[in-house]
């Protein structure tokens, strides 16, 4: 999983069936420079995730990626049932608050 | 598998109902000179406090730390392992 903030949304007409009503969100994950204040991140490494929370543009969120995405979309999966999904990275969480420790040690 | 270091945790009330419960902290993943990269939200059910170092397990590896063989659980970044000594290469 990775910490990331929403910057935008994705939209598309034609895709697969159950993805109809499956909000997809542009995703920009957090670098530990970006988040220690030390640097700016890289200019665009976004991703696109799958989000059934409702997060919005400047939320700060948690992505999750591969099997774990497609068992949080399809929640109510019974033990046992695969998930069939066609996507690979989801919203698991909207983000309170963090905090990073400021100053580390033991940098070799 | 990734090395790095504890450097902060997560709060989220908003989330998917697997999360509940579950605490989520933040590693920074180690290189050469420092740390880089993205940085790694992962759960934790050895209570590894922050400035610790860290293995950190991906995908079924992960879901393997809190529940062996399930597929059902949503996992897919654990600490698996607590450091006590970190030769330097």
């Amino acid at each position: 999983m990775f910490l990331g903030k929403v910057v935008g949304y994705v939209w598309s007409t034609v895709k697969w069936p159950e993805l109809q009503g499956i909000k997809m969100l542009l995703i920009k994950p957090y670098n530990y420079d970006e988040i220690t204040g030390k640097a700016t991140g890289p200019d665009f490494d976004a991703v696109v995730a799958a989000d059934v929370l409702g997060a919005g543009p400047g939320e700060d969120v948690v992505v999750a990626y591969g099997h774990a995405a497609r068992v949080g979309i399809e929640e109510d999966l019974a033990e046992g049932e695969p998930p069939h999904f066609p996507i690979d990275a989801a919203v698991v969480a909207i983000v309170d608050n963090f905090f990073v420790k400021a100053n580390e040690k033991n940098n070799n | 598998m990734i090395q790095g270091q504890v450097i902060g945790e997560v709060w989220a009330t908003k989330k998917m109902g697997h999360l509940q419960g579950q605490k989520l902290i933040l590693v920074a993943q180690r290189e050469k000179a420092g740390f880089a990269g993205r940085v790694i939200v992962a759960m934790d059910s050895m209570d590894a406090r922050e400035g610790d170092e860290v293995v950190v397990s991906f995908g079924s590896g992960a879901r393997n730390v809190f529940m062996p063989g399930s597929r059902t659980i949503l996992v897919d970044a654990a600490i698996s392992q607590i450091i006590d000594r970190r030769p330097v290469i």
